[in-house]
């Protein structure tokens, strides 16, 4: 493989890896919340105490 | 102490059992290389430190293995964990008991590769050094990493993923170390020899503090 | 329940849309400073542009395990106190492992390639790929540890466990198959992959770690939360597999 292609199979591969992720866990996210009906879910790092204190 | 000492003869007495199968099985595995191999002497005697380790690796985790499915098939995790036994005693008494299997274990495979290999011994010293070094760094590593997958289902598959990126330097120590103890290839075998005695030791720290932790259901 | 939205059912907070279109931007810039902008290197030509992925996206692997071992012992200290305590850090090591794991999936993807283009092979038994290889399965294992089933605590408290043990073991490790390499060494062998790094490359890379950073910090939050929603929905099911078996026993009779 040349240089340049090297780099644009490299750098493609990274990108399609990362969207991937990234759409599996925000679509992943927004579907069990449907599940759940929950709308804005804002569970802040901060806040959690790990008790389930809503609903 | 004295508990300790009869959870080790408890668990030696179910190890012959083991042992039977296990024992037998390695010296089959050191066939198998040499099948692999092509049967290609130069290749197996310079291999031999390595394929012995390979070989220790796979009865041991099958060893440490039997020993978690024992415990949690008896229903004695429960047991244990409320009896007065401490911790400590505890993952010492297993680790203690393991050597033991694993070093008979050993005890076969030593002159299993001596006369299939045809290879000769150099530096007993260090032979001896490197082989309880790494029997140390594999009991108190398996012991450990036995707990993490103990008494759960996919406990099979899991535990073999967890414990063999952690005993790699062990194998890759050991087998560097034997090499030099039987003469295959002149290097810095007492220093491998040292590096699995840290290992040991730095492991036997860990897991006398996360024993407790992880013996605790809930 | 909070807010129940009929319409759009999102999981975003102001914060996470500001960080998620910043990460778009910034990595947007950084294909275009990676790829265009920087200078081809003396040496290995075009080739060095792989610099830019492979290196901040292993840091970043460092960091994202580095964080999992630090809420690792959080855990471990706040749950001590009360078994249901700590939730939260238990999270975040499952999210920044996860994330850590996709990056150093991506380190030794970019890396074999770049060693196939610079070395001619796509593998060496080189101290660096070696141990990254060692880390990826190590990580792979923690996450099959925490999906294992069990129960919810228990799991946790061995995860946490395992990340620890692992913070202390994977120093060993590298330092093991270090000198193992370096006394291994032929003359002539392994040359090094790093080209200098001067001028626009420096602050191309530098540039780069922080878009892939800004990245990672918006995927571990989103990961995060799909885990606390994992929780909230296997809890829901519990209640719900209960309070259908009372009924039964209430209306069977």
């Amino acid at each position: 493989m040349s240089e340049v292609a090297t780099v644009v199979v490299g750098w493609g591969i990274t990108f399609v890896i990362l969207a991937t992720y990234s759409t599996w866990v925000v679509l992943r996210g927004k579907g069990i919340g449907q599940e759940l009906g929950i709308g804005e879910v804002e569970p802040d790092v901060e806040q959690d105490t790990g008790a389930t204190t809503d609903s | 102490m004295l508990l300790v000492a009869r959870k080790d003869l408890r668990v030696e007495r179910r190890a012959k059992i083991a042992l039977g199968q296990v024992a037998p099985l390695a010296l089959l595995i050191l066939m198998v290389f040499a099948f692999a191999l092509d049967a290609n002497t130069s290749l197996l005697e310079r291999g031999a430190g390595g394929l012995y380790w390979l070989a220790v690796l796979y009865g041991g985790t099958l060893l440490i293995q039997r020993s978690f499915d024992v415990e949690t098939d008896d229903g004695n995790m429960d047991a244990l964990r409320m009896s007065a036994i401490g911790m400590p005693s505890l993952f010492l008494g297993k680790a203690l008991a393991l050597f033991v299997q694993i070093t008979v274990l050993e005890l076969i495979l030593g002159p299993g590769i001596l006369l299939l290999y045809n290879v000769g011994v150099v530096d007993w010293a260090l032979l001896f050094a490197a082989a309880i070094a790494g029997t140390l760094a594999f009991s108190v590593c398996g012991v450990l990493w036995g707990v993490m997958s103990a008494g759960l289902r996919v406990r099979a598959t899991l535990l073999p993923l967890l414990l063999v990126p952690v005993l790699a330097p062990v194998l890759l120590a050991g087998s560097r170390a034997f090499e030099t103890a039987l003469g295959v290839r002149a290097g810095a075998g007492w220093t491998w020899a040292g590096l699995m005695f840290v290992i040991a030791a730095v492991h036997t720290a860990l897991g006398l503090g996360a024993f407790g932790f992880l013996l605790e259901e809930g | 329940m909070l807010g129940a939205n009929s319409g759009a059912k999102m999981t975003a907070t102001p914060v996470t849309r500001v960080l998620g279109v910043s990460a778009l931007a910034a990595t947007a810039l950084m294909a275009v400073l990676g790829l265009i902008v920087s200078p081809p290197d003396v040496i290995q030509g075009e080739a060095v542009r792989m610099l830019y992925v492979h290196v901040p996206s292993i840091w970043i692997a460092y960091g994202g395990f580095a964080l999992t071992s630090i809420s690792s012992v959080l855990f471990l200290r706040r749950s001590k106190r009360r078994a249901d305590q700590g939730r939260h850090y238990d999270r975040l090591a499952g999210s920044a492992a996860e994330v850590g794991v996709v990056f150093t999936a991506i380190t030794l993807i970019t890396g074999m390639l770049w060693g196939k283009v610079t070395w001619g092979t796509y593998w060496q038994w080189d101290a660096r790929l070696t141990t990254t290889v060692l880390l990826f399965v190590t990580y792979l294992g923690y996450l099959a540890l925490r999906r294992l089933p069990a129960e919810p605590t228990v799991r946790s408290r061995r995860a946490a466990v395992m990340a620890l043990i692992s913070f202390v073991n994977v120093p060993i490790v590298h330092y093991s198959v270090d000198w193992w390499r370096t006394l291994h060494q032929k003359a002539s062998l392994s040359v090094g992959r790093r080209p200098e790094i001067t001028g626009e490359m420096y602050w191309t890379l530098l540039y780069s770690t922080l878009a892939v950073t800004i990245l990672a910090t918006w995927l571990i939050i989103h990961r995060y939360r799909v885990i606390r929603l994992e929780e909230l929905r296997d809890e829901e099911g519990l209640e719900a597999l209960i309070a259908s078996r009372l009924n039964k026993d209430v209306g069977g009779h």
